[in-house]
């Protein structure tokens, strides 16, 4: 994380008093301003800065759009459902086929929330304060956006103006978060939500104010405050998940899927349903944390083939609309590579111009990396390149050495 | 016992020398020793409440860890004068079949939901049993009792005093 955390500022105020200028300044600088949430503890921090903030500033009730993924344990329902009575919150509960990633299976990478074709598989019954229409969002099924996708449909320029959509995104959950909160605009927390959408309109930012906040700061908010939140979590730290792993989104996805296994523990009711709503669910929560799934050890190369081949044998498991979508990725970070160098990839060392190894290109072509949150990775510090350079060119003299050095090439 | 309960392997069920049992070569199931420990004490507690499973040459389809507590445990053996209960699943069965037998055997189990585990910790507790005893008799560390007694209640658990200092980069990214 160190080479996204150069320079940081420490302000003079805590986390919270930062938070509440934030969104003030997005009352100050937006027509709209409404919320994102999932019910999960970020959003719940977002939240109720927000509805701190708007009290003051006289700008109650606050739009709150709760994006309802279907797999979901009802005690998150429940909350947000408590959210959706209190008075200074102006709910809507979107019930969408929204596409979502499904790492669990090869020959079905995506699954939509609250599909009509599926409703027999749902994990949840429709909730009665369900929302299953949106002006603009596709009928047909292969043309459903994501949530990010569809984010523009909800601020209408015309009603809205321009709007502020607050999420609950913190740069300590992950190196690609960090990156996302230091993204330029006219403050590092705001961003323009891309001309690369399909419901761009010109009229929309993206605001993380509580980038900042650490999984403790998410924590004591409630405990300071008295805020309500959702259970869910208590059942995550009783099965003995640590705070800063706990999630309650759809753990279908690359990321949440090492953790679909403590659903069958921490939430048996929806379990049962869950474990039959998308393909490979079952399997993935038996195996996503060993190789079967890529999980930190990938699967051996067996000698004398070439790199490349082995790629393209688990490129191949993929459907052929997917594999060809990985390929072109996987060939992609390969072109980049020999347009800075001509020096080989190599298996395990990444060579230091280019973040690239043979390691980091199976991962890929294994588990897909459908949303290309897997970048390579470089070094941080001139220490560290001199020892990358060390370890590339020991590994490369071995290849060479031991007259392998062609299972690397092209 | 009519016709049917008879034909049951439970039906052939008999007490015998563990030595003519032996291992089979394929059983993927590993019991860690905490669960090993966990065995013992339930059959220490509760007495022998399953008997093995195996073919009539004596290869174990189910029950291996059973059978190795009662072949080599002093305290498990002494209880029944070092015997184990067997019953025969049917010879008819290929080896393919038998080797599925025994995944069946493992797999066919649910795992713990962890709100009503909780619930039976806070009764035990409330009921005037010691955290440590719940933990030597249930083989849970001291982590997992401490969790479930405390039934999670994260504000409280995951909290600091105060908030933590807010701060911007000096540098700002790239947008992209």
């Amino acid at each position: 994380m160190a080479a996204y955390l150069w320079g940081t500022n420490r302000l003079a105020s805590n986390v919270y008093e930062a938070a509440c200028d934030r969104v003030a300044k997005c009352y100050e600088k937006y027509d709209h301003v409404a919320v994102s949430f999932s019910g999960g503890k970020d959003s719940t921090a977002t939240l109720n800065v927000t509805l701190d903030v708007a009290e003051k500033l006289g700008k109650l009730p606050v739009r709150t759009i709760f994006w309802d993924e279907e797999a979901i344990p009802f005690e998150t329902e429940h909350y947000v459902r408590r959210v959706a009575e209190d008075p200074r919150v102006e709910m809507e509960w979107l019930c969408l086929p929204v596409k979502h990633r499904n790492a669990c299976s090869n020959r079905e990478p995506w699954w939509y929330t609250w599909a009509p074709e599926a409703e027999d598989k749902w994990v949840r019954p429709l909730p009665p304060e369900a929302i299953t229409h949106v002006d603009g969002f596709p009928t047909d099924p292969a043309k459903r956006y994501s949530i990010p996708e569809m984010s523009g449909l909800m601020f209408d320029p015309k009603i809205h103006g321009t709007s502020a959509i607050l999420l609950g995104i913190r740069g300590q959950e992950s190196l690609t978060r960090m990156r996302a909160v230091r993204r330029k605009a006219t403050e590092n927390y705001i961003v323009h939500y891309g001309p690369d959408s399909p419901t761009y309109r010109g009229n929309l930012w993206k605001v993380y104010p509580v980038f900042d906040w650490t999984t403790e700061d998410v924590w004591t908010a409630p405990k300071l405050f008295g805020w309500d939140y959702n259970t869910s979590y208590d059942n995550m730290e009783m099965a003995g998940i640590k705070a800063h792993a706990q999630r309650c989104a759809p753990p279908y996805g690359e990321e949440p899927m090492g953790g679909l296994w403590m659903f069958s523990q921490c939430f048996p009711d929806i379990w049962d349903r869950m474990s039959e709503r998308v393909a490979g669910a079952a399997t993935a929560a038996r195996y996503a944390r060993t190789e079967l799934y890529s999980y930190r050890s990938r699967p051996e190369k067996p000698d004398g083939i070439k790199w490349r081949d082995f790629l393209k044998y688990f490129l191949r498991k993929h459907d052929p609309a997917e594999a060809a979508e990985v390929a072109k990725r996987v060939g992609m970070f390969i072109d980049r590579h020999y347009a800075k160098t001509s020096d080989p990839i190599l298996p395990t060392a990444t060579h230091p111009n280019t973040g690239i190894s043979w390691d980091f290109l199976l991962m890929l072509a294994v588990r897909g990396d459908f949303k290309h949150r897997k970048n390579p990775m470089f070094a941080d510090s001139d220490e560290d390149r001199v020892k990358g350079w060390a370890r590339y060119n020991a590994e490369r003299r071995e290849l060479i050495d031991s007259g392998r050095i062609h299972e690397v090439m092209p | 016992m009519n016709e049917k309960t008879a034909a049951m392997p439970l039906s052939s069920l008999r007490w015998i020398d563990p030595t003519e049992l032996r291992a089979n070569d394929y059983n993927p199931n590993h019991v860690a020793p905490a669960e090993m420990r966990l065995l013992k004490l339930s059959i220490m507690e509760d007495g022998w409440t399953q008997p093995i499973v195996a073919r009539s040459n004596g290869e174990i389809v189910d029950g291996f860890h059973r059978w190795t507590l009662g072949s080599s445990d002093r305290d498990v053996m002494a209880l029944t004068d070092g015997l184990v209960p067997v019953v025969a699943v049917s010879d008819e069965k290929s080896e393919a079949q038998q080797r599925m037998s025994t995944i069946r055997h493992n797999r066919a189990r649910g795992s713990h939901a962890v709100v009503k585990m909780a619930d039976i910790v806070v009764e035990l507790i409330d009921a005037g049993m010691s955290p440590d005893e719940v933990q030597r008799r249930l083989g849970m560390e001291y982590e997992e009792v401490d969790r479930l007694h405390d039934r999670g209640a994260m504000p409280k658990r995951a909290a600091a005093e105060a908030f933590g200092q807010a701060w911007e980069p000096t540098v700002k990214g790239e947008e992209e």
